[in-house]
């Protein structure tokens, strides 16, 4: 068991079979562990246990996350996607969660670290989130949710030229939407008595999208931090319109990152608006460069607070939710 | 001033886990002591208890816990609940559904709860050990709520949507009593329209067996004979446990409802010896002033009295100090009251015995009987005079007296009378 307490895999270390191997006595506390668990999730933490291999893994959360489910509830594990929420569909609060990390921690031997949880929404989440542990892999940021007053203050681009009016961006692409709402500078000559909206502006707005993506959810090296004034346009291929937009339409715009190496970036970009394909653009490519970070440090708020997490180095922060001493 | 009635009880206790069953105990006096098992070990003097029947909670671990099929408790209930919980959440379903209380007459600004419990040393225990073997973060999230004094209301309070005043009370033996003084005082200042007051304690080796460090546990191997307050031979208390649950209303809600209330709740009075941790005063000074200080709050002179339900838990000390205080109060013989203890029943159920022993009080009253003090065979001569009644009467008491001590020489004494 030191091991185990020592192996703190917060720091993002590669995960270490402990030189001991799984003995007996080792399968037996296992067993007691899980003794409320599915005789599968028990079969796969001995297999992990064993072996180290990754693959058991999502048997072995999904075991515990479900040992914690009310009886009534446990069925929406059996076909279970990534996308299941842990609070809203499973009903399991901040204190079950507290139960389900310790469960993990004692089965899988490894450390979780408070504010790691903080944003655990999904399964999927849940299953991601283990596999780079123990994979020693940096873990994934969080989907960041900004409204327009912080869309702006983080942008080169400001109104009235900011086609975005809210946006989320996580390590794996940005979703944004923007409203037209018919009192647009350019729908005043696009076209004579027929309001709808360019598909350039289309095609900047899914740009605008792929410029926050650089600035907040990109990983870039420890210490080095995209700065906004060198991002610029440099290509587009594939660019396909489908659909008319006018005033009233809501556009929900999203993009993901195909490539990226310095000095460039390049993204899938697509339009909807509600289930209808808007436009779409195969790829949209930037160039991009670093401004050397401060390091001072910077309230999470603040944009440049992406200096710190792509390198796993978590402020040991109590969990709150839960308790009210 | 509003009257305060007793109007619904619930009972989880070492006699009876409900009304009826601890009202044929009282009347019969069956005892609930036994030969504890896990008590039956070599380097364990003591032998006997009154644990809780038809629940299972000796393991650490609640979902192991088993309990009567009639209380269906979800496992994120009871993850935060301690033994004692278990019992208080169950006597109380039993208390609210005696009441005839709808869950808004529950869940209201008006309607508070008071604890009393001694928390649970096994989880305490437990969480510690587990803390200092496995690392801090192993704790289990709600091992503080569960085994800390206090969780009793913390609990009771959550999940029964408690919107009125609460808190716990922490006078050892008193608390329970202390917990149905401030409660009825809350409901006579206008503060609530109605209380539940709530004593309970784990009862089981961690809880009980402490106690043998202070030499105050009987040493009997004999469950008929361990518990006898009052008799020459006693050699110290039986531990018990179980959770009791009291609603006390004033008389606009006992009238509203339409509901029969088991007696009133005249009042109360507390006093304190000053003088040992642990040990009562020898002449039982503090008792007889909370006594005195009792009965001039409700205007009663002693010759009223009817029957006093004494603390004697059955130590040597405890026992006598009681008795000289009772003699002090009922001066003549023809003001003398019925007297006995319960606890020659129950075993002394420590934060749980106040409240315990005043819905003892309160099944007297309403059934018109007052139950003996069992297991005398030879009075101890420094109780001769006073009248304690060795077998149940079959005779209505009006007014009644609940006595109890507790650490540092806190005394409390509760007045009911037969409502009407």
């Amino acid at each position: 068991m030191p091991e185990a307490v020592q192996l703190n895999l917060g720091t993002n270390k590669p995960f270490v079979i402990p030189g001991k191997p799984f003995a007996p006595e080792d399968e037996s506390a296992l067993r007691e562990a899980l003794k409320r668990c599915s005789p599968s999730t028990f079969e796969a933490a001995v297999q992990f246990r064993k072996t180290g291999n990754p693959e058991h893994l999502p048997a072995v959360v999904i075991g515990v996350i479900e040992r914690f489910v009310e009886p009534d509830l446990r069925m929406k594990l059996k076909d279970a996607d990534d996308d299941l929420r842990l609070i809203e569909d499973l009903g399991i609060d901040s204190l079950t969660m507290m139960e389900i990390v310790i469960l993990v921690e004692d089965v899988l031997q490894m450390s979780i670290n408070n504010d790691e949880l903080r944003n655990l929404r999904t399964v999927g989440d849940v299953k991601t989130f283990i596999d780079c542990k123990v994979r020693g892999l940096a873990l994934p940021k969080p989907t960041k949710f900004l409204p327009i007053e912080q869309i702006a203050a983080v942008m080169p681009i400001q109104p009235p030229f900011l086609f975005l009016n809210e946006a989320s961006v996580s390590s794996n692409g940005a979703n944004g939407k923007f409203k037209i709402t018919g009192q647009e500078f350019f729908l005043q000559g696009h076209f004579k008595d027929n309001p709808v909206m360019p598909a350039s502006i289309m095609l900047e707005a899914l740009g605008q999208l792929a410029v926050l993506y650089l600035l907040e959810g990109a990983s870039t090296e420890p210490g080095k931090v995209i700065s906004p004034n060198t991002i610029f346009f440099t290509g587009c291929e594939g660019v396909r319109a489908h659909r008319v937009c006018r005033p009233g339409d809501i556009l929900t715009l999203s993009i993901k990152p195909k490539r990226m190496k310095m000095p460039l970036a390049t993204f899938e970009g697509a339009i909807r608006v509600g289930q209808e394909k808007a436009a779409i653009a195969e790829e949209i490519t930037m160039t991009f460069g670093f401004a050397e970070a401060t390091s001072e440090p910077v309230p999470a708020s603040s944009p440049a607070a992406k200096v710190n997490g792509a390198d796993g180095a978590h402020a040991p922060t109590p969990l709150r939710a839960a308790v009210n001493t | 001033m509003p009257r305060v009635f007793i109007t619904g009880l619930g009972f989880i206790t070492s006699i009876g886990n409900d009304a009826v069953d601890v009202t044929r105990s009282l009347r019969e006096l069956r005892h609930g002591f036994v030969l504890y098992p896990p008590f039956q070990k070599p380097e364990i003097p003591v032998k006997v208890a009154a644990p809780v029947r038809e629940f299972a909670t000796d393991s650490n671990d609640c979902e192991d816990w088993t309990f009567p099929a009639r209380y269906s408790v979800k496992r994120e209930v009871l993850r935060g609940l301690a033994p004692h919980g278990l019992y208080a959440w169950c006597a109380m379903q039993q208390a609210i559904e005696d009441a005839r209380l709808s869950e808004a007459d529950v869940s209201n600004a008006q309607t508070g709860l008071y604890a009393a419990s001694g928390g649970s040393p096994q989880l305490m225990g437990y969480m510690l050990n587990r803390m200092h073997s496995l690392g801090v973060m192993r704790c289990s999230p709600l091992g503080i709520v569960a085994s800390i004094a206090g969780t009793v209301q913390f609990n009771l309070v959550a999940h029964f949507k408690i919107k009125g005043s609460s808190c716990g009370f922490a006078s050892a033996c008193a608390s329970s009593s202390h917990a149905l003084g401030f409660a009825l005082d809350d409901l006579v200042l206008g503060r609530q329209k109605r209380m539940f007051v709530v004593g309970a304690e784990d009862g089981n080796v961690d809880a009980i067996l402490p106690f043998a460090g202070m030499r105050a546990l009987s040493l009997q191997t004999d469950p008929n004979l361990a518990s006898r307050p009052f008799d020459i031979a006693r050699d110290g208390f039986v531990g018990t446990g179980g959770g009791v649950v009291l609603v006390l209303e004033t008389e606009d809600e006992v009238a509203r409802r339409g509901v029969t209330p088991y007696c009133e709740v005249l009042g109360w009075g507390q006093a304190s010896d000053g003088h040992n941790v642990a040990i009562s005063h020898p002449e039982g000074t503090g008792l007889r002033a909370a006594m005195e200080n009792a009965l001039r709050a409700t205007g009663t002179a002693p010759e009223e009295v009817d029957y006093v339900n004494a603390h004697a838990t059955s130590t040597p000390i405890g026992d006598v100090s009681e008795a000289k205080a009772l003699k002090a109060i009922f001066k003549t013989p023809a003001a003398r009251p019925a007297i006995s203890s319960t606890k020659s029943l129950t075993g002394h159920g420590l934060s749980l015995a106040g409240a315990m022993e005043s819905g003892f009080c309160a099944l007297a009253i309403r059934d018109g009987f007052m139950p003996g003090s069992a297991h005398i065979t030879r009075l101890d001569p420094e109780c001769e005079g006073l009248n304690i009644i060795r077998s149940t009467l079959r005779a209505q008491p009006h007014l009644v007296l609940n006595n109890v001590s507790g650490f540092g020489g806190a005394n409390v004494s509760l007045v009911f009378k037969k409502a009407g």
